[in-house]
């Protein structure tokens, strides 16, 4: 039975069309997969489906009504963000009924010892085998997500869970877990709606499939009918050589950055070798430490025990200044918060790191800047309205570039592309690969990319190395080794 | 009144198109501000004729230099996505130590300007320390080092002004040069220093961009801390020299100096269009923010109205500046939104 749908909804952004005219059908009983690649709209949807934003054209309706005129109708829908966000201070019990106002509990005293034992008979619903005294920052990973998923459910009138990527931080056996609990859901006669762009994980679950490309809905249909080829197909648009490889083929015997025994505060005695001209890929989940070790590194977080040296040079810990100017540049994965400076424009953005190379003897010259900017944009093909646009405006790919740009022109030995391909569309993407590769082989630079998709780190990487844990768990010949032996140490098993 | 502001508003909008570097200026905050201010000067010299003389003229621009200098030192702090509520402290410190200096010890007036200066720069470096060492908020900090500053006073003076300041030094204060203030002039002197520093050195760039995201600035190998000390110790040396001209002016060291001056810079600032979240805004425009409140202050008292309202009235008078661009967007949404309600209601 047909509980939500949208019709033709489109929104649009400075320079960008995040969806345009998008029709989707949600059925009571059904678990329905929306998957694309990153870019494809998927996120402005969500944020369409929960009220968060209007769309442009169109209309959502839910029970057949329309929500413009009845905005209380999104009271409907539950939804799990990606990101975990408990109060962390509060106990299972509290998070679970929060904001405390479902017919049950919904007095004017709170009652502890009332809201644990109707907590119970929810936690042991949802496979959760926390207690409802214990604090959620106390939980794991897994229960955490678990928990938010019964929180949305525990609102009487909820009917439509919505889930976004829920499976991003979990192992495979508690997102087993997962989507036992989800299937359990479904067969109550709630509408579930699957985000999520891992293919296989899909399969597992759908009944029904919707594809977004570039904003658009390119395909929809059953689950049954179709295979993982096809759905691929669907998202990228055209058959992809997954074989293409860009690893550097211009790889020195010179070391470059040797890390010896490194600790910090969630890793421990890691060590690798980086040599000029190479692409080192780093693998592992979320948590792992990954990026933990290259930020220290940089002296953005601490290092308590062991030794860097970089072409040579013995390293400084706890000075950033220090690390870019002997070469050493993170390129961050929050790129909102870590990388670009929101409200200052495309052209301060490309300089802020090259401004000596900017100024005469008294001040900052405008008209190098403005040379330097126009070469830097030309030279990585950013496309921007103008120099003095606010970076906030540009795409996630252009954001990229600025920041790849003026990483370039700050003469770098090693550069860390901590998940570059994050938010980005497909042809980007591969455009960054290239770039990538370009740098390694004719500059002879040592570059570390970190990433969670691990086809992407087979396909750009030299060698890999896998942490778990907080501790580098193997270092693999990407060319002499399969991806199972891989994806098993970066899970712990190997 | 409501409708006036929405028309203002949409008037602002349909002038202002991206593009060319004219209608970016146009765009800007300082821009509208500055309708703003003309406005109110129009309205001010039609409802009173005493106004536009020059006599009130150099009143107004002689009272206007003293929270304009703190109002500007004070926009760099804010750039940065900081303040500090202690300068009007440090501004009547310095002042005491002055006199002290001069009527005590017999230092050359010329000699204690400078080291009290000096001092000034000290104090602002000592807050700059605590936060950024300790890793602190700002305001919290600034709050109590106020008390401190404020106490240290009480002990010198007990509360008493110190009188009999060399006369020699009160041109800087009440002196005028072809009918211009001397403070005024010192004021558009610091002003002209202060951009400089923020829109053509690197230092100021760094300012932005540590306002911007001091996570991003770090990761850029900015060095954040030395940059945000820079700009404490520079707040507390402008603070001290308004101080100090306070002083020249009154010819006497009051401990009630600069007690406005953090707040009212402050106002300024933001009236100005400099965001209180950092990263955003021109030093500019927190003269143009003072004078605006400035300007209000001189009516209240031409207009003869009671001077125990000034308070209440100029405070409102912050409100509804800084509300003019928020107030406008809510009325420009629920109209949007009233619009296409209609329009759904007609299809169906």
């Amino acid at each position: 039975m047909e509980i939500m749908r949208t019709h033709k909804v489109s929104k649009r952004f400075p320079g960008v069309l995040a969806l345009n005219g998008v029709d989707l059908v949600v059925e009571t009983g059904k678990i329905h997969c929306i998957v694309g690649e990153n870019g494809a709209g998927k996120s402005t949807l969500i944020k369409i489906l929960t009220g968060l934003y209007e769309p442009d054209e169109g209309d959502v309706f839910i029970d057949g009504k329309s929500v413009r005129l009845d905005s209380r109708l999104f009271g409907r829908v539950a939804y799990v963000p990606q990101e975990l966000d408990q109060f962390e201070n509060m106990t299972v019990a509290d998070n679970l009924f929060m904001p405390l106002q479902s017919s049950d509990v919904n007095s004017f005293l709170i009652r502890k010892s009332r809201l644990q034992s109707l907590a119970v008979p929810w936690l042991e619903k949802f496979q959760i085998s926390a207690g409802p005294e214990q604090l959620a920052r106390d939980i794991s990973v897994s229960e955490q997500q678990l928990l938010q998923i019964a929180r949305g459910m525990v609102n009487d009138s909820a009917q439509i869970l919505l889930l976004d990527e829920p499976t991003t931080s979990l192992t495979t056996k508690d997102t087993q877990r997962l989507f036992e609990v989800v299937r359990q859901l479904k067969d109550s006669g709630k509408a579930i709606i699957f985000i999520s762009h891992k293919i296989e994980e899909i399969f597992q679950l759908a009944d029904e499939i919707t594809v977004l490309r570039n904003g658009e809905k390119v395909a929809h249909s059953r689950a049954e009918e179709v295979d993982i080829a096809w759905v691929i197909r669907q998202m990228v648009g055209r058959e992809i050589d997954q074989t293409i490889s860009y690893a550097s083929e211009n790889v020195s015997d010179e070391v470059l950055l040797d890390v010896e025994n490194l600790t910090g505060d969630i890793f421990s005695g890691v060590g690798f070798q980086l040599r000029k001209g190479e692409i080192l890929g780093f693998s592992g989940l979320v948590g792992s430490g990954r990026s933990e070790v290259m930020q220290a590194i940089l002296g953005y977080l601490p290092v308590w025990s062991g030794s860097v040296l970089l072409d040579g040079k013995s390293w400084k810990f706890g000075d950033t200044h220090f690390s870019v100017e002997n070469g050493y540049i993170y390129l961050p994965e929050e790129r909102k918060r870590q990388g670009i400076l929101p409200y200052m424009s495309v052209r301060k953005n490309l300089t802020i790191s090259l401004l000596e190379q900017v100024s005469n003897r008294f001040a900052l010259s405008g008209k190098r800047e403005a040379a330097l900017s126009r070469e830097i944009v030309e030279a990585y093909n950013i496309k921007a309205a103008s120099l003095e646009q606010q970076i906030r405006f540009l795409s996630g790919g252009n954001q990229q570039k600025v920041i790849i740009g003026r990483s370039m022109y700050s003469r770098p030995k090693v550069l860390v592309f901590d998940e570059p391909t994050k938010g980005i569309d497909v042809g980007t993407k591969t455009e960054i690969y290239r770039l990538m590769k370009k740098l390694a082989e004719e500059t002879g630079i040592g570059i570390i990319l970190i990433s969670s998709e691990i086809e992407e780190v087979m396909r750009c990487a030299n060698r890999i190395a896998t942490m778990y844990n907080g501790r580098l768990a193997g270092i693999f010949d990407t060319a002499n080794s399969d991806k199972s032996a891989i994806l098993n140490s970066i899970i712990g098993v190997a | 009144m409501i409708q006036l502001l929405h028309k203002w508003g949409t008037f602002m909008n349909k002038t202002t198109f991206t593009g060319s570097a004219v209608q970016n200026a146009l765009k800007s905050k300082i821009t509208k501000i500055t309708f703003v201010l003309l406005g109110l000067i129009v309205i001010s010299s039609l409802a009173s004729e005493y106004f536009l003389t020059f006599y009130n003229i150099q009143s107004v621009t002689r009272d206007l230099a003293f929270v304009s200098i703190i109002a500007i030192a004070q926009s760099c702090l804010l750039l940065l996505g900081e303040l500090d509520l202690s300068v009007g402290k440090i501004a009547a410190l310095c002042g005491i130590l002055s006199g002290l200096l001069m009527v005590q010890y017999k230092v050359p007036p010329v000699l204690a300007i400078v080291i009290c200066i000096l001092l000034g720069a000290l104090f602002g470096l000592l807050n700059g320390l605590i936060i950024t060492g300790l890793k602190l908020n700002a305001m919290i900090v600034t709050i109590g080092m106020q008390s401190v500053y404020g106490g240290i006073i009480l002990v010198l003076t007990r509360g008493k002004a110190i009188t009999n300041i060399p006369k020699g030094i009160s041109f800087l204060g009440s002196g005028s040069i072809a009918g211009i203030p001397v403070p005024f002039l010192f004021m558009l002197l610091i002003l002209t220093g202060i951009i400089f520093l923020v829109k053509f050195t690197r230092f100021g760039r760094y300012i932005y961009a540590i306002g911007n995201s001091r996570e991003a600035a770090t990761i850029l190998g900015i060095k954040t801390n030395r940059v945000r000390l820079g700009v404490y110790a520079l707040v507390g040396m402008v603070s001290a020299f308004a101080g100090l001209l306070m002083v020249a002016r009154l010819g006497t060291a009051q401990p009630s100096i600069g007690d406005s001056w953090p707040l009212n810079g402050i106002a300024a600032a933001v009236i100005g269009g400099v965001a209180l979240t950092g990263g955003d805004g021109n030093p500019l425009g927190a003269l143009i923010g003072a004078m605006i409140i400035s300007i209000i202050q001189n009516m209240i008292v031409l207009f003869g109205i009671n001077i125990y309202w000034q308070t209440a009235v100029s405070g409102i008078v912050v409100v509804l500046a800084i509300s003019i661009d928020p107030l406008t967007n809510l009325l420009r949404n629920a109209q949007k939104k009233r619009a296409r309600n209609k329009e759904l209601k007609v299809r169906q």
